[in-house]
């Protein structure tokens, strides 16, 4: 056991600048948006309060439950830190049915965490919790597309398009063609997300074969999709109504957990893990980083930074997509379709920049970013519901807590930079 | 309008220049530094500067020399307040003084030419040396700093037209602008570091008859160099630096160069015993290479050298010389335009780095920094750059997390590196020379048929010199062949079985370490033919 409470504190230990900086930038943002709301004439202790229940917490114990679900978290985190070597060998011990002690009791601490934070979710059992992780799932994917892009040196800011790509695609899989019940889903969501890669691999290629910079191409592509996606709903795909999409086909549809979650939720999940173990435990990650960090160095070590590059733009491009798809097939918007204005996809991929910013460029830390971003964008409601804010003046508080949020991982940001030049210019 | 802020700006200027009020004496000295002791953080224990003395008489031209890493730029950073000093004192005409900024030093009279130049590429000359006035917050008073800039120009013969804009000047106009923008404090004392590097012939011989025409005026001028010629041509004084430390200061007139280059490298070099070599087949072959530098200018101009199985060649010559672009194009990091590289008897020219690593060769190269490792990944990750494809690193497509972690620990052991956390430290905070150990660790341990090194002991401390000395010459008695580039000659003699010197991108000589002198060489490297 000491060695699990060396392991807590050397994780906490690595935590806790990162940690720190966030919950201190939180608060400045906090008090920024606090004094907005007094300026307007509102109240903020009671405006946060309203946006709070964007989260899911309504009561004292809900926010309690919600801290020790943190804090079991952090724990687990720590634990398997520390095991993570041995948990497959327990594991396999017991399957061998070897049962040592040091085995059972990995297993039954595990079991018991795992146990734990289940009661607690039910304290959480809430529409309003559901919805946040309805409104979190595409932000999620989204980040990853420029968090993937910027760890191998690439501004990627393609995501939008690619959003809208994907989307459409989903909508056409998902409500032209009649396929048996679990192909269907997969088919759509495999094709969305390979269309959204499509759409990466043109600023890719571009950058690759021409030297093109990507700021440029993917922007406009992203109009190019902005302009052509609605044309393809109007004059291709449009159902019922003319300015939809045909309704999804209920063999197309991701089940709904609660509110409009669906279980495309584990999907967003899984690929957040999957970008993880590719960056930081495959060879082509470790390429792919080095490439972002030190191209000079990597061509040095013999890797070949085009392939890495390409890499970097179809992982992005495929979570873009996958974003797309969550929207039409795996949330119950305007009845299962994707409108002309792309008013349930729009914006989805420029937000996965900042929250991308705020995870500092990292799959998981892009999960947890997107809740904090989500819960403030189902807060705003009652923010509005409860005290009459001005919904332009919400937003105007959001954008100052993700703005503030975003500060210390762009000061890190362009600290590297800075460094960067340096070293490049730098004394002989 | 405009009036108003003119007076506001030329009182605010008079306010602010109590320094020059009296105009020094020729011979006076001008500014004199006692003890000066510079430290990095992360090599504390290694002194950058190690006490040194060091003064500037009014009239004087004083030539600063010594190798690269010798210490040069950082005490003229010093002086002109870019980095702060560790310990000594600095006097300015006799008065103790601290220079806590560029700004601090600007108003005491010492002004500084960096070698890279700091110009805003898209404005104007005017405009460029507008924004270095602290005065010109809010507006920039460009017809007054025209005005000025004319005059100065005149008076030093300086040509540049104002109103060019930056990006218009060449290397030499580029020059010129960076000391008219420090003339314009009416600095007592102009420091340029290596004024020569960027500049032809012609520019420079009339850039040295600018710097003695301002001595001429009282002003005391210190330029540092590398080059002899750049000594006996034009300075009043020169002072001598080496790794640190100071040599000795004295009248140009009363040394040679033959003493200087002693002064320079090092007089006293103890060969330790290094076996003859049993060399073998050619394991390396060059031949008749051309390769273009960083602005497109010939670097290599015909290098045509071997280098056998169980046999250290030794390239010598001053930094800049077409060592590093050689080293780049046999190593596949640069384009061979002409010419052949043979490695093992096959032709890698211009093969991508990785085929020419497969063939067995180790490189260790020039700048650790830039190339040599990533800076914002971990030290374990640094530990695998090479390895990283091979099995046991990874399997398949993944990593295998313990034995690179293992695999690491042995080396970090095995090569003293101080690292907190191998999946932690971002290898950035490494001291250099740790930083060194580890490319060192990383290049060497598979044993290597061929190897590439570019100063690899730079930085180390001399424990870690010997044990880097060792570790060559252990692997040269297994058969790996060695090309060894250094200006460092002490390290040259003491682990070459042959010495080739280079001097502008040709191969001046070649011949064996045990008949070779360190002078000869000394002056080859110089520019003396043999």
């Amino acid at each position: 056991m000491p060695r699990l409470f060396d392991a807590i504190r050397e994780y906490l230990g690595t935590l806790k600048r990162s940690l720190a900086e966030s919950l201190f930038a939180l608060l400045i943002g906090l008090l920024i948006g606090a004094g907005l709301m007094l300026a307007f004439g509102y109240d903020p202790i009671m405006g946060y309060i309203s946006m709070l229940k964007g989260f899911g917490i309504f009561t004292i114990e809900g926010f309690l439950a919600v801290l020790a679900i943190i804090a079991l978290g952090l724990l687990l985190a720590a634990f398997i830190g520390a095991y993570w070597a041995k948990i497959p060998q327990a594991l396999a011990r017991l399957w061998r049915k070897k049962i040592s002690g040091r085995s059972i009791s990995l297993v039954a601490i595990v079991v018991f965490i795992l146990f734990l934070i289940s009661r607690m979710l039910e304290f959480l059992d809430n529409v309003e919790l559901m919805e946040m992780l309805a409104y979190s799932v595409p932000l999620m994917l989204t980040a990853i597309t420029f968090a993937v892009g910027m760890r191998a040196g690439i501004f990627n800011i393609g995501a939008e398009g690619q959003v809208y790509m994907g989307a459409v695609a989903a909508a056409w899989i998902g409500g032209h063609f009649a396929l048996p019940t679990g192909l269907h889903l997969l088919a759509a969501t495999a094709f969305a997300m390979l269309i959204g890669a499509a759409w990466a691999l043109l600023p890719a290629i571009l950058k690759i074969r021409a030297g093109v910079h990507e700021v440029i191409s993917t922007i406009m592509l992203n109009w190019v999709a902005f302009f052509h996606v609605p044309y393809l709903i109007i004059n291709r795909f449009a159902g019922v109504h003319a300015e939809r999409t045909a309704t999804i086909l209920p063999t197309a549809r991701y089940p709904i957990l609660g509110a409009s979650l669906t279980a495309v939720i584990f999907v967003a999940l899984a690929a957040c893990v999957v970008v993880y173990i590719l960056l930081w435990r495959t060879r082509a990650g470790y390429e792919l980083r080095l490439v972002g960090d030190n191209p000079d160095a990597a061509r040095y070590a013999g890797i070949n930074i085009r392939r890495a590059i390409l890499i970097s733009f179809i992982i992005g491009g495929m979570a873009a997509g996958l974003a797309g798809a969550s929207q039409v097939i795996g949330r119950p918007l305007l009845g299962w379709t994707l409108p002309a204005t792309l008013g349930t996809v729009f914006g989805l991929g420029f937000s996965g920049i900042g929250i991308a910013v705020i995870g500092r460029n990292h799959p998981i830390g892009g999960i947890f970013a997107a809740l904090l971003f989500a819960g403030m964008l189902n807060g705003a409601k009652f923010m509005e519901y409860d005290w009459g804010i001005s919904s332009e003046l919400v937003v105007a508080i959001q954008g100052v807590i993700i703005i503030a949020l975003a500060i210390p991982a762009l000061l890190a940001m362009s600290r590297r930079g800075v460094r960067r030049l340096k070293i490049r210019r730098g004394p002989r | 309008m405009k009036n108003p802020l003119k007076k506001l700006l030329s009182s605010k200027r008079k306010g602010k220049k109590p320094a020059v009020a009296r105009k020094p004496r020729r011979g006076e000295t001008l500014v004199r530094a006692e003890g000066i002791a510079k430290g990095f953080p992360g090599v504390w224990e290694h002194l950058i500067l190690d006490h040194i003395n060091f003064d500037v008489k009014a009239g004087e031209v004083h030539a600063l020399l010594g190798e690269n890493g010798a210490g040069k730029t950082v005490l003229a950073n010093i002086l002109s307040g870019f980095y702060s000093l560790t310990k000594g004192r600095i006097y300015v005409k006799g008065k103790p003084v601290s220079i806590k900024s560029p700004k601090d030093a600007l108003e005491l009279g010492i002004g500084m030419v960096h070698q890279e130049f700091t110009l805003a590429r898209p404005l104007t000359v005017t405009e460029n040396v507008a924004l270095g006035l602290s005065t010109s917050n809010f507006s920039f008073p460009l017809s007054e700093v025209e005005k000025k800039l004319k005059e100065l120009s005149e008076r030093y013969g300086l040509k540049v037209d104002p109103k060019a804009r930056i990006e218009e000047l060449s290397a030499g106009e580029q020059q010129r602008v960076e000391i008219l923008k420090v003339l314009y404090h009416e600095p007592e004392v102009l420091i340029l570091d290596e004024p020569t590097s960027v500049l032809t012939e012609d520019e420079a011989k009339s850039l040295f008859s600018i710097l003695r025409a301002m001595a001429k005026e009282g002003r005391g001028v210190v330029f540092i160099t590398h080059k002899f010629e750049e000594v006996f041509e034009s300075s009043d004084r020169v002072t001598v630096l080496r790794l640190g430390k100071l040599v000795g200061t004295m009248k140009t007139s009363k040394t040679n160069r033959r003493e200087l280059v002693r002064m320079m490298m090092g007089g006293e070099i103890s060969l330790p015993k290094k076996k003859p070599a049993k060399v073998g087949k050619i394991a390396l072959e060059v031949k008749d290479l051309h390769v273009l530098g960083e602005r497109g200018v010939p670097a290599v101009r015909g290098i045509s050298l071997t280098v056998r199985k169980g046999e250290i060649l030794g390239i010598a010559g001053i930094a800049g010389n077409g060592q590093s672009e050689l080293v780049e194009a046999i190593t596949g990091l640069r384009e061979v335009t002409k010419g052949k590289v043979l490695i093992f008897g096959k032709d890698m020219t211009n093969r991508s780095p990785r085929e020419i690593a497969d063939m067995g060769m180790g490189h260790i190269p020039e700048e650790r920094r830039r190339i040599g490792t990533a800076e914002g990944m971990t030290v374990a990750e640094n530990f695998i750059m090479k390895d990283y494809r091979r099995s046991p690193f990874s399997n398949r497509s993944f990593l295998n997390l313990p034995f690179i972690t293992q695999h690491s620990k042995k080396m970090i052991s095995e090569h003293n590196i101080l690292v907190p956390d191998l999946w932690v430290t971002e290898t950035r905070i490494l001291s250099g020379g740790n930083i060194q150990r580890l490319i060192l660790a990383r290049e060497t341990w598979w044993e290597p048929r061929l190897i590439v090194a570019t100063h690899p002991t730079y930085g180390l401390d001399l424990k870690a010199v010997k044990h880097t000395h060792e570790l060559f010459l252990k692997l040269k008695k297994k058969g790996t062949a060695t090309l060894l580039v250094s200006e460092d000659l002490e390290e040259i003699f003491s682990l070459s079985d042959r010495i080739a010197v280079i001097f502008e991108g040709k191969i001046v000589g070649t011949m064996d370490a045990a008949k070779a002198r360190v002078h000869k060489i000394g002056l080859m490297m110089a520019g003396s033919k043999g």
